[in-house]
């Protein structure tokens, strides 16, 4: 006699059925995830609209346009090229968001998976459905994105008709590159049906990767700019700018990493306060964590400290030759270029603001039981406020130093170049600003952090 | 891999496992366990916390991967097939349920029974048909709009053991399905396992360490420190011959 095991028919899974999955998952997810997905949609929004731009004005090449934006800047191929630059180099602080983003309702995410393959999904079939979500997301984004910059793109009577297959292209590339980051990211996550609760050994480093794909993306923009402008002396400059930068920008992230460890452990050891206490320890064990969140901050403040002081030496040059004669009455054209960088410079701040404060928050909403438990067995409301605060205080200190050295390096070697006086304290200035900045945007989080440590949540899954 | 029937000689076991190990870092969670599972029976297996049970279940259902010692399968290795091939085992052929967790939160119960069919490429309608009828059976179609956070302990483990057996698998992995329930809910879930198993003539791995719930199976083997001890069979067990 024999049993038969298995005879009957198995079904294969399709990308149709995982689509469906996706989706119902999607539609059936908490708040939080629905933050993540909004969060995501809107960083991808952004993406779409920095590459649509630089797209858009890199396809202007010979055409001798009259735009009605910028103040005729946009006008000349020369300045046009600047403008390009900047918007790529905004991608920079975009990517910080979507990887924040991606840690939002992180440990959610990976128990669902990981139920997913204990129900008998393939791997493979779980990083279509984890990609299917997020690719979703982007694309969403990708296209009001598209929209809202056709519709601006028509008022002016573009030139290049051509540059519209481009343009879909561009907006249908980020969606997929999402996708692609997310998979790479869950590369763990999908191993074991178990997910990655029981872990044996605790990763280290690789958060200084992540780190260092911005810098490096950075330099590959630079050198590809140069190339296709060929190569001229002054052509030199922004490489070397770019390397100054992409040095500082790393060493800062690491600095950041390294000292978050050596830090806590330190204050470990003889912290008299609680607040100090805790935060040392979530330091110590996280400390790339904290590096990684801080990556696009620490290249910002570089990019802020060099930009000051170069705008310094440049707006007291225009100002000498004015009074001397040699420029026509109208510099505005000039220092509309300078500020349109400082614009730049200040709306990539002001992303790497809200990754941080989108961070902090999830770290609060991640650690929710364990704040409530922590509050209900007697530990102050103060002190846990001040240990969020000190979390990201204490690794940036630092790291911001070696910024700031960075960026005076390139103001510097510039105004020696040009035989200027050197600035001396707006270029300093920027650093304790930004700092400030990044507590407040830290600050945002404890309205979450009071309701948080509220009894009620003990109960709360 | 489409259809494939596998044939089991008569006395044969549907599943055995020899010589497993298995350590983390330096823990040797499993020393050497071997152990037979035939069709239709209902086993447990019991020993003491931290002696290698949920290690050596995760063994047999192909969810981890053994360092040395084999798992059969019919005539499939457990140990040597590929991730894609054991996935694909999980959503047709073996159920798990676990002591919690293993329902997604974000899904409907309804949904969350229909998982392995809707995964295999069922289409909704007839997958929520079939889950419909387990749920019924397991007396919870009534919570079917529910996500497992708003359902009491007792009724998602019954939910999670609808999920296990809604694919009609030959053998379901249970790793202390009533760990987490008073003795009344336990009962309840044990009652719906061990009735649905025998009528269905599905084969059950029982891991626990209560004895009441070990009394609801043919046979136990227990463990210790990794090792399979003797395999005393209860008063009840059913013979198997070989
Ligand atoms: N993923 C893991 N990482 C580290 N140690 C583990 C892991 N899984 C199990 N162990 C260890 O292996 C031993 C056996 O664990 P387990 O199989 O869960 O035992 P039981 O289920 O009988 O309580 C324990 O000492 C446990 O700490
Ligand atoms: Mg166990």
């Amino acid at each position: 006699m024999t049993t038969d095991v298995a005879a009957r028919a198995s079904t294969r899974p399709s990308v149709r059925t995982d689509t469906r999955l996706a989706w119902t998952l999607v539609t059936g997810s908490d708040r939080r995830e629905r933050w993540r997905l909004a969060l995501t949609a809107f960083g991808a929004a952004l993406a779409t609209g920095f590459c649509l731009g630089a797209a858009a004005l890199a396809a202007l090449t010979g055409h001798q346009v009259s735009v009605p934006y910028g103040n005729g800047l946009l006008d000349q191929p020369g300045t046009r090229q600047g403008v390009v630059v900047a918007l790529l180099l905004l991608l920079a602080p975009v990517a910080g968001l979507l990887g924040q983003c991606a840690r939002v309702g992180a440990v959610h995410r990976d128990r669902r998976l990981a139920a997913l393959r204990l129900a008998g999904a393939g791997p493979r079939q779980v990083r279509r459905i984890a990609a299917l979500e997020s690719g979703l997301a982007c694309l969403a984004g990708s296209v009001l994105a598209l929209i809202a910059f056709g519709a601006m793109l028509a008022t002016t009577g573009y030139p290049v008709p051509l540059a519209w297959a481009g343009f879909v292209a561009l907006a249908l590339a980020v969606p997929a590159a999402g996708a692609g980051v997310s998979v790479f990211a869950l590369r763990h996550v999908v191993a074991s049906p178990l997910g990655q609760v029981r872990r044996v050994t605790a990763d280290h480093g690789p958060g200084f990767l992540v780190g260092l794909i911005v810098p490096v993306l950075l330099v590959v923009a630079d050198s590809a700019l140069l190339a296709l402008r060929g190569t001229r002396d002054i052509a030199a400059a922004p490489l070397l700018v770019g390397a100054v930068v992409v040095v500082t920008g790393a060493g800062s992230v690491w600095v950041a990493g390294a000292s978050s460890r050596l830090m806590g452990a330190r204050l470990a050891g003889r912290a008299t306060g609680p607040a100090v206490l805790i935060a040392a320890h979530r330091l110590r064990q996280d400390a790339w964590a904290a590096a990684r969140t801080h990556a696009a901050l620490l290249l910002v403040t570089v990019v802020g400290v060099a930009f000051v002081g170069i705008r310094e030496v440049l707006l007291d040059e225009l100002h000498r030759s004015q009074r001397e004669g040699h420029m026509g009455m109208d510099i505005s054209y000039y220092t509309f270029g300078i500020d349109l960088v400082g614009g730049a410079v200040l709306v990539a701040l002001a992303i790497s603001l809200f990754s941080l404060a989108v961070g902090t928050a999830e770290s609060v909403a991640t650690r929710r039981r364990s704040l409530a438990a922590q509050a209900a067995s007697g530990v102050p409301y103060g002190v846990l406020a001040r240990t969020l605060l000190l979390e990201t205080a204490l690794p940036l200190a630092p790291a911001f130093v070696l910024a700031t050295l960075g960026g005076t390096a390139v103001h510097l070697a510039y105004a020696s170049a040009v035989g200027a006086a050197v600035p001396v304290v707006m270029p300093l200035l920027v650093p304790p600003a930004v700092y400030a900045a990044c507590l407040a945007a830290t600050a945002t989080s404890l309205p979450l952090l009071r309701r948080s440590v509220h009894p009620s949540e003990l109960r709360a899954g | 891999m489409s259809t494939q029937a596998r044939e089991v000689p008569a006395g044969a076991p549907l599943l055995a496992a020899r010589g497993l190990v298995k350590s983390y870092g330096r823990t040797e969670a499993l020393r050497g366990a071997a152990l037979d599972l035939y069709a239709g029976e209902i086993l447990a297996v019991s020993g003491a916390s931290g002696s290698g049970k949920s290690t050596l279940l995760h063994c047999l259902s192909g969810i981890v991967r053994p360092d040395a010692g084999s798992v059969s399968y019919g005539r499939e290795q457990l140990d040597r097939l590929p991730e894609e091939r054991l996935s694909e085992l999980r959503r047709t052929e073996f159920g798990v349920v676990f002591q919690f967790g293993q329902l997604i939160p974000e899904l409907p119960v309804i949904d969350n029974v229909a998982l392995p069919l809707l995964l295999a490429g069922v289409p909704r309608a007839e997958a929520h048909v079939r889950a419909d009828a387990w749920l019924e059976r397991f007396g919870v179609r009534g919570q079917r709009e529910l996500r497992p956070g708003e359902m009491s302990g007792g009724q998602v483990q019954r939910a999670a053991l609808a999920r296990a057996l809604v694919t009609d698998p030959r053998i379901v992995f249970a790793d202390e399905p009533t760990g987490a329930l008073d003795s009344l809910g336990g009962e309840q879930v044990m009652t719906a396992l061990a009735h649905t198993a025998r009528e269905t003539h599905t084969a059950v791995v029982l891991i626990t360490h209560d004895a009441q719930v070990a009394a609801y199976a043919d046979r136990e083997v227990r463990l210790h420190d990794g090792a399979v001890q003797e395999s005393p069979m209860l008063p009840q067990a059913v013979s198997h011959d070989h």
